[in-house]
């Protein structure tokens, strides 16, 4: 029995779940479920949907290209029966489910890196730029407490070119 | 620019989004109201009834026939079920004539039909396979798409005259 894959979130379609559509070209759209047969008859692509496997591809959100996906392809040469090929392949999924998994958790932690510095800069700027929202400026004048300490930094070469340029 | 825009966008609401998406250049009012007219556009499918029209995809002549009965249902007649129909457009040459009776199977039909598995399977439009009382087809050739259900309905000889098995 084959796993199909739902052609608009690309998730897999399990025997007896959902709906397949068939174009006059003999095209088969294949779907797992009614929300994705009614984005698909929305006419909505899936490239530009945030949740589907298309979109998260294309905007690099997920790993795409791994050797692990290369089990999973679809083949169009049915397998002869081996009880040992077949024996092996059930341990196999295992080991290659595990080793898929490590790489993708691996995938995200990279592209997760530096998200909190930049949160924490972005969270600094909205604290300077909008406290006068919630506190006046004469309270803040009087109270430091409420704002980020001035990071000070000495400016020595500037006034040395200055110099220079007087003589 | 652009950015202000996808901003505006999901303001509007996510539902909205991938309607919006296909024409980003667009303005935001008349997007949504081409969303909404795709969305009211979609018919509800039924069965095949008395008055139906359906497409002939054979070379027997025909080329539209209106369903005066369907054989078997009481609502009407599905994908794989055999109807009686009156041929309204024939070619000038073929070899069935505009106004004679005829029988038909259902090899296409836009409404939903469950298989064997649970799922289930629909095709763009309706068509018709113009067979004798016997259910042995009048024309030589089938042409699109036909469901494999129709091996169950003993019409054999349609699935290897067809082009392409869904």
């Amino acid at each position: 029995m084959r796993l199909e894959k739902c052609w608009f979130c690309s998730s897999t379609v399990y025997p007896g779940h959902g709906i397949q559509f068939v174009r006059n070209d003999a095209k088969i759209f294949r779907f797992c479920r009614s929300k994705c047969h009614k984005n698909f008859k929305m006419k909505r692509n899936p490239r530009k949907v945030k949740w589907t496997k298309a979109y998260r591809r294309l905007h690099s959100k997920d790993m795409t290209q791994d050797s692990t996906f290369e089990f999973e392809r679809k083949r169009n040469r049915p397998e002869r029966y081996d009880r040992n090929l077949a024996e092996n392949t059930l341990k196999a999924i295992k080991k290659i489910d595990k080793i898929r998994v490590t790489r993708e958790e691996r995938h995200h932690k990279l592209r997760m890196k530096g998200k909190k510095a930049k949160e924490q800069k972005e969270a600094a700027i909205e604290l300077e730029q909008s406290i006068h929202l919630v506190k006046a400026p004469s309270v803040l004048a009087e109270d430091q407490s409420l704002t980020l300490p001035k990071i000070k930094v000495k400016v020595q070469a500037q006034a040395e070119e200055n110099h220079a340029m007087e003589e | 620019m652009a950015t202000s825009l996808a901003s505006k966008c999901s303001r509007v609401g996510r539902s909205l989004f991938g309607g919006l998406g296909n024409s980003l250049s667009g303005l935001l009012n008349t997007s949504h109201d081409m969303t909404a007219s795709n969305f009211f556009s979609q018919q509800q499918r039924t069965f095949i009834q008395m008055r139906t029209v359906l497409k002939v995809v054979d070379n027997s002549g025909a080329k539209k026939v209106m369903c005066i009965q369907a054989l078997k249902g009481k609502k009407g007649a599905r994908l794989g079920d055999t109807i009686v129909a009156s041929v309204k457009e024939a070619m000038p040459n073929g070899k069935v004539k505009k106004g004679k009776v005829v029988y038909g199977v259902v090899v296409r039909a836009a409404m939903q039909r469950g298989r064997v598995d649970g799922s289930e399977v629909k095709f763009d439009d309706n068509a018709v396979v113009l067979v004798d009382k016997q259910g042995q087809p009048i024309g030589t050739r089938v042409f699109g798409p036909v469901p494999h259900e129709l091996r169950k309905k003993k019409h054999v000889k349609i699935l290897t005259l067809a082009e392409h098995i869904a």
